[in-house]
């Protein structure tokens, strides 16, 4: 208990506190635009072409896309904001007053991790809800789908502590976003059931991580997937715990944040 | 407060080099009493921001032991970083936090609870004349009070010892004689106060002990008048002089 209480002190719960209030305060920015983005997919992927494609793996295909269109807001909303956030702090150098202050590195690791960790839930959450009466789905285990959502935001957010801490300019943090994320998503089975690809694309999304959170996401929502869920579930924790090594990596040791 | 005590400051062999190989710190070892108002004096790039940072971690140095109030500023950071506050040399405030807010939050990072907090930064806010400005954002503000935001935030959480980075570099004349006058009221008041500065004259009217950096290395040390006894000068300048080893023509 003691050892929870001062892991979760005042101090580290300032700095979360810091980061909340600064997606809230630019909600324009932060909140909006990915729910917004998000509808769009849904509208334009499942209401207007839907009805071609009908039924993928048993389910409408507005259902089948929902969980993983949702997923894909809430990694790049949890990536970048903590990218974004630590590279902010970092450049203008208002990082130095927390890495002075008495919070240990896996503290302020972890503050910035979790802040991120929230806006990728609400903005997940938000388009998962607005897409609900679309799809006209309900969630099989939704116990499972939170945990699923939970991990994965945490784990981009980490990341996006890493790369926050690592890039020297600003174009690092959103080359990340654009080259490597965003195709990723898209490739990992967003919008099809991996079956419906030739072989060898098949072979080559099964080393795209997101592609496990994806089907694991539809998994728990739908009952419908390409894998196993459990193993998937056990990949999805062991990549947050590497992410957050990362992050915590960063903090201590990392380039361009300490002297 | 001076003599026997446990010094608010003990660094000993202290050693940093730059990833680009750069020795900035060679081997430094300092000792500032507690209460005393110690001036840390040096040409650009001496090492003086770089022997700061070392106490704080923003630093890694190399190697070397650093204790403040007795207290090991790596082994037992939390204890020794509660107890120092800092002012840097550069403007870094949290664009996102209002003037009320980047003092409050600050005292949040140090652990200060929050009715505690908010007693002592609408004291420090009336004191640096920010009233009127404690709800605008740092971002709006002008470069004085900027500097003054800053002043206050390193205070918030009511450190043993104030690190003064260059505090009056490009700041105009009033606010340079009226943040004089409140250092030196805090320091009479028992805190201890490291003011780095190349304004000679600063040094030389605010502190009691002075220590002169040169190529990361400790080249002189004492009590303002025993350096000037020691070098036979009128005044800090021609010490900062001669040890510097810049003739005057």
């Amino acid at each position: 208990m003691t050892l929870l209480e001062s892991a979760f002190n005042r101090s580290f719960r300032t700095l979360l506190g810091r980061e909340i209030l600064r997606f809230v305060r630019v909600w324009t920015q932060t909140l909006i635009p990915p729910l917004l983005t998000s509808l769009l997919y849904v509208v334009v992927f499942g209401v207007a072409l839907g009805g071609r494609i009908r039924e993928v793996d048993g389910v409408p295909y507005l259902q089948y896309i929902l969980p993983g269109v949702a997923l894909m807001s809430l990694i790049t909303g949890a990536y970048m904001n903590t990218s974004t956030s630590v590279f902010d702090a970092k450049r203008e150098r208002y990082i130095d007053d927390i890495l002075i202050s008495p919070m240990s590195d896996a503290q302020i690791a972890l503050a910035y991790t979790l802040g991120g960790t929230l806006r990728g839930l609400i903005v997940g959450v938000g388009v998962f809800v607005v897409g609900m009466p679309f799809a006209g789905a309900s969630v099989v285990n939704p116990v499972m789908l939170l945990l699923i959502a939970v991990t994965v935001a945490f784990t981009f957010s980490a990341l996006g502590a890493v790369v926050g801490v690592v890039a020297a300019r600003i174009d690092h943090v959103t080359f990340m976003t654009n080259v490597v994320i965003q195709p990723l998503a898209f490739l990992g089975g967003v919008f099809y059931s991996a079956d419906m690809l030739p072989p060898a694309l098949r072979v080559a999304t099964l080393f795209n991580p997101i592609f496990y959170m994806v089907d694991a996401a539809r998994y728990a929502t739908l009952r419908a997937s390409d894998t196993n869920p459990y193993p998937t579930l056990a990949i999805v924790a062991a990549l947050a715990a590497l992410a957050f090594a990362g992050a915590w990596w960063a903090i201590n040791r990392g380039p361009n944040l300490r002297y | 407060m001076t003599g026997g005590g446990v010094p608010a400051l003990r660094v000993e062999g202290l050693k940093k080099t730059y990833g680009n190989g750069l020795l900035a710190l060679d081997g430094v070892s300092l000792e500032v009493e507690a209460g005393r108002f110690f001036g840390l004096l040096g040409p650009n790039g001496a090492g003086k921001t770089t022997l700061i940072n070392s106490v704080v971690s923003l630093a890694r140095p190399d190697s070397g032991k650093v204790t403040v109030f007795g207290k090991d500023a790596f082994a037992e950071y939390k204890e020794a970083r509660r107890m120092i506050g800092v002012s840097p040399q550069e403007i870094n405030l949290d664009k996102f936090l209002t003037v009320e807010e980047s003092l409050l939050y600050h005292a949040g990072y140090y652990g200060v609870e929050k009715k505690k907090a908010k007693e002592r930064a609408e004291e420090l806010l009336e004191r640096f004349a920010l009233i009127d400005k404690r709800k605008a954002r740092t971002s709006t503000l002008s470069g004085g009070m900027k500097r003054r935001v800053m002043f206050a935030r390193a205070l918030v959480h009511d450190p043993k010892v104030l690190f003064l980075d260059e505090p009056t570099a490009g700041v105009d004349v009033e606010l340079r004689y009226s943040l004089w006058r409140y250092i030196r009221e805090l320091n009479r008041g028992g805190m201890t106060i490291l003011l780095t500065t190349h304004y000679l004259e600063e040094a030389e009217e605010l502190c009691e002990e002075i220590a002169l950096i040169n190529g990361g290395r400790i080249a002189a040390q004492g009590t303002k008048d025993d350096l000037k006894e020691e070098y036979g000068a009128r005044n800090v300048e021609e010490v900062y002089l001669r040890v510097v080893g810049h003739d005057v023509a």
